[in-house]
């Protein structure tokens, strides 16, 4: 099919037509700098509370018998 | 070029346009005038108030740890600056007014703080980051124009003060 082949410009442009048309389609709604507030909860945070973290992993490492202790801020439990 | 072409071209351009941000407020221009709330106490502010004197309008919420930090520094620099002809007013961007509330209870400041609930102020004044701060001159337009905040733009703001107070 004509569209499909890369080599030819008139394919190419209607490629370009159609992707920046699809930009115009779909439903962009650019959050505002003021409206980031919930994006900085501490909920929201991917990594969490450190030592809770280092906690779970020690446990979840010790049951694994994986090697290995697990640092954080503050100081780890000291066991290994 | 055909009008089939041209319609295509006209098209990927404002695709293009849509997509990129608008220009945040310039040095030179006029600021927006503004009529809001205050956030504590009752009655409003304008920003033709403050003409024939210098502003600085900053933008805040109280999520915001710049925002939290540069506070009690523009305190400060408010009791430094008093008498001298020159306003500083925050306008809060919270979602909910109470957490600018709680905040302001725990870092008090002494300026005027307002309360834009519908954020049509920031739109207009093409808010680009928090905080974003702005000092005006007498006759309303930004001299100056932070996005962010550092400690460094304090001594910035006391030299943009001090070129504008020079006779």
């Amino acid at each position: 099919m004509r569209l499909l082949n890369c080599n030819h410009p008139e394919a190419i442009r209607r490629m370009v037509i159609s992707l920046a048309m699809l930009g115009l389609l779909v439903a962009c709604a650019p959050v505002q700098p003021w409206e980031r507030g919930r994006l900085a909860l501490t909920r929201m945070s991917l990594e969490g509370d450190a030592l809770l973290e280092a906690m779970d992993e020690h446990v979840y490492s010790s049951k694994e018998a994986a090697s290995g202790g697990i640092e954080a801020a503050g100081g780890g439990c000291g066991c290994n | 070029m055909g009008a089939r072409v041209r319609l295509q071209c006209a098209m990927l351009i404002a695709t293009s346009l849509a997509c990129a941000g608008a220009l945040a407020l310039e040095p030179g221009e006029l600021a927006p005038d503004f009529d809001l709330p205050l956030l504590q106490g009752e009655g409003n502010r304008k920003l033709a108030d403050y003409r024939q004197d210098m502003v600085y309008v900053d933008f805040w919420a109280s999520w915001c740890g710049p925002c939290r930090k540069s506070l009690p520094l523009y305190e400060a620099l408010h009791q430094e600056l008093a008498g001298q002809g020159v306003n500083i007013v925050a306008i809060n961007l919270d979602e909910h007014e109470q957490d600018a509330i709680e905040f302001l209870e725990q870092h008090p400041v002494s300026y005027p703080v307002l309360r834009d609930a519908s954020a049509s102020t920031p739109v207009a004044w093409q808010v680009k980051a928090m905080p974003s701060s702005y000092l005006l001159d007498g006759s309303g337009r930004v001299v100056r124009a932070w996005a962010g905040f550092e400690s460094s733009h304090l001594e910035e703001l006391r030299d943009a003060i001090a070129e504008l107070q020079s006779p």
